[in-house]
């Protein structure tokens, strides 16, 4: 096992242990705040998990690039999926610094770089891509049966990305980026013309159907891509231009059960600078405000979803992952440049994340909670 | 450390078929990395950046399109054959300039899509074509006040739609007698001039964020942060170049693409490129206190060397080629001149990609690579 720090480690499993008190307090220093995957200044790939005052906790060797980590909800267990068009996914046991499992894809299929853990805990459900048929499909592994399929569903789109469970229900919402690609031709977009990208509202008991939204005709190539859901059963969503640079489009929606995507648009200057592209979206823990990034423009963008209107931007070069904190209206952001900071939009506080490593932070993080 | 980064580079030397890793010397691919360049060197180097190479050409910029718009003003008020070849020259000064600028792709230029504004290209689904023709053939008198500019399509207000205009196969008879075309021409260069002015004003006050980088209050947070920006003014153009102006136009192996050229209309594509090369090599290793020097004094001095030589290398070959472009491109040997460029090229952006790693310069992860 490399790059443990294993004093750190015996430490925080002590504090979790004997002292489960002091386990949310900052008196240890080595409680866990964020996991995330990067690409270290040696050119290497790693799942690294950082203490509040920035500690490395894990650092785990990764096969390649990968994409989304996400936090199981009551366990000490990471799951980082590898970027598309990559086949595994490493579940981490972040207490025992262990690597549980490497889950492959099946063949004909990879993972499209997102997968998350169903709110009581029991499945790992990822977006994968059927090889056969170019068609997206939502899978269910079971945590208790060493990651057996035991649902496979079809997302109903082309390229699947991020999926969500909504908090307090039994719906998942998808998110069919609308473009068709093959792994033999890398990550080439094959299908940009005629690309359709769409929300998918489905029923985790049975992958039935309940809703799909696509985005309107003349708006096509506006790829959904990364969402978040809150209680209310809002999904915000952070969009991406695949048209010409000549266009400016509104780059952020919002979506609510039974009713269209509405788009949002920032002031102009603000469109213009996010350049077309949005890397992540979260709300924050009340579910009002949400965060979209645009590493393309080193901005990210915050959102008022009670009042649909833009709210305000903070500059983050190559920020780009995102999380909600234990305080309201508080994320935090990570960044290629080694830079993680947490911002407090109704205080307008930003305070730099201590971190004895700087290495280029992947698009997406998880904020672990306890 | 050293293993994974070769392996890296061949990797993407095998996948172009136009190379073999043979061509790449170790200089190029070394990685030892001694102790990266202190905040101060950075500061030093983006001061002698701002002054010597970024505002010295955003002037130029502002007094030739100053006198673009002056002449094409001139060219409706009384129309001669002689004072459209006056403001031809004065495109040219202009688009000069821009090449020189085109690298720059931070700070006030950025405001408004200004940089698009300017010059949009490569269009590739003729947007700018088709909204000239429109304007030309509806001639709606509002669209000749400088007000419609700062709200019209950028295909209608730059350097391009200018070159159809000016550069028309019947340009003495449509721009005579003041008619809409020469007035449209003229609209578009006053905009022009506007743009290039309100981003010379903007970069005062963007020259003083640089100096100030780190102090709490400006843009950047640190000297090495606004060298970042630097850094990629230098080396993403390399491969744009390539791409765009050199293996668009040259086609997939099965047809030249003399249409694809930047700026064929004027017949000056391989002006361009002259001007984009040793204008990255300026920044590269124009005077004191350039990248070639840090270089050096990190005791790269190998990689220093072999890098000023590629930039001569592609200099010289730019030199060599028969002009105009559009015409010689499917003559001769041009198209394998322009397939060794782009190799050179290649092997140098590969070497400044190397040269960033050596000075710490991340240019962007989720930026140039998300998903």
């Amino acid at each position: 096992m490399t790059g443990i720090k294993r004093r750190q480690f015996c430490q925080l499993v002590a504090g979790a242990l004997v002292l489960p008190g002091l386990a949310h307090g900052s008196t240890t220093g080595k409680h866990p705040m964020f996991a995330s995957a990067a690409r270290s200044q040696d050119g290497s790939y790693h799942l690294y998990l950082l203490s509040e005052t920035g500690e490395v906790l894990l650092d785990h060797p990764l096969p390649e690039r990968a994409h989304h980590t996400e936090a199981h909800p009551q366990r000490p267990l990471l799951a980082c999926v590898a970027r598309r068009p990559g086949t595994f996914i490493d579940i981490i046991d972040y207490r025992q610094q262990r690597l549980v499992k490497r889950i492959t894809a099946d063949s004909g299929r990879h993972f499209f770089g997102h997968g998350i853990f169903s709110e009581d805990g029991r499945y790992l459900i990822c977006t994968e891509n059927n090889l056969a048929d170019g068609q997206g499909r939502v899978v269910f592994r079971d945590t208790e049966q060493d990651f057996r399929i035991i649902a496979d569903y079809p997302s109903h789109g082309i390229g699947p990305h991020e999926l969500q469970q909504q908090p307090g229900s039994n719906t998942l919402v998808i998110a069919n980026g609308g473009i068709l690609t093959h792994p033999d031709q890398g990550r080439k977009k094959l299908n940009l013309d005629t690309m359709q990208p769409s929300l998918v509202r489905m029923d985790m008991a049975d992958g039935r159907l309940l809703e799909q939204q696509f985005m309107p005709a003349e708006l096509h190539q506006l790829s959904i891509r990364h969402i978040d859901t809150n209680r209310a059963g809002e999904t915000v969503i952070a969009l991406q231009y695949q048209g010409g640079a000549e266009d400016n489009p509104p780059l952020v929606a919002v979506h609510r059960p039974d009713s269209s995507l509405k788009l949002l648009a920032a002031p102009a200057p603000v469109d213009i600078a996010m350049k077309r592209y949005c890397g992540s979206a979260r709300f924050d823990r009340t579910g009002r405000y949400a965060a979209v990034s645009a590493p393309r423009g080193d901005l990210i963008t915050f959102w008022d979803l009670q009042q649909d209107q833009f709210h305000s931007t903070l500059r983050s070069r190559d920020g780009c992952g995102l999380a909600a904190t234990d305080q309201d209206a508080e994320f935090l952001i990570s960044a290629g440049t080694g830079r993680c900071m947490s911002y407090n939009l109704a205080k307008g506080r930003k305070t730099r994340l201590p971190s004895e490593i700087k290495p280029a932070w992947d698009n997406h993080m998880a904020f672990l909670n306890g | 450390m050293k293993k994974h980064l070769s392996f890296r580079l061949s990797g993407i030397l095998i996948s172009s078929a136009l190379f073999s890793s043979a061509l790449v010397s170790s200089a190029l691919l070394s990685t030892s990395v001694a102790a990266a360049p202190a905040e101060q060197d950075w500061q030093a180097l983006n001061n002698t950046l701002v002054q010597q190479h970024i505002l010295p050409r955003y002037q130029q910029l502002q007094s030739s399109s100053e006198t673009l718009a002056a002449q094409s003003a001139s060219l409706c008020q009384s129309f001669s054959p002689a004072q459209l070849e006056i403001t031809r020259e004065a495109y040219h000064q202009t688009m000069s300039a821009w090449q020189a600028l085109q690298h720059i792709q931070f700070g006030p230029i950025q405001n408004l899509m200004r940089n698009f504004s300017m010059q949009f290209w490569p269009d590739k689904k003729n947007l700018i074509g088709k909204q000239v023709a429109v304007l030309l053939k509806e001639q709606k008198p509002e669209t000749l006040d400088t007000e419609y500019m700062f709200q019209a399509s950028i295909g209608v207000k730059g350097l391009p739609a200018m070159e159809r205009l000016l550069f028309a196969d019947q340009a003495e008879n449509t721009l005579a007698n003041n008619s809409y075309a020469c007035r449209l021409n003229s609209t578009i260069a006053t905009y022009i001039e506007l743009n290039a002015q309100g981003t010379v004003s903007e970069w005062q006050d963007f020259a003083t964020e640089i100096s100030n980088a780190g102090d709490g209050e400006s843009y950047y947070e640190s000297h090495q942060e606004a060298a970042v920006d630097m850094m990629k003014a230098m080396v993403e153009p390399i491969e744009v170049i390539r791409d765009l102006k050199l293996l668009r136009p040259l086609g997939k192996g099965d047809k030249l693409r003399p249409k694809r050229l930047e700026s064929w209309r004027s017949l000056r594509s391989l002006e361009n490129l002259q001007i984009n090369i040793s204008t990255l090599h300026d920044i590269y290793s124009g005077g004191e206190n350039r990248v070639k020097a840090m270089l050096e004094n990190q005791g790269d001095t190998a990689l220093a060397e072999e890098l000023d030589t590629l930039f001569k290398d592609a200099d010289r070959q730019l030199a060599e080629i028969p002009g105009p472009l559009y015409t010689t491109l499917t003559e001769g040997q041009t198209a394998a001149q322009l397939i060794q460029l782009s190799d050179t090229l290649k092997v140098l952006h590969i070497g400044l990609l190397t040269a960033m790693q050596k000075l710490d310069v991340q240019l962007g992860f989720n930026s140039r690579d998300g998903d």
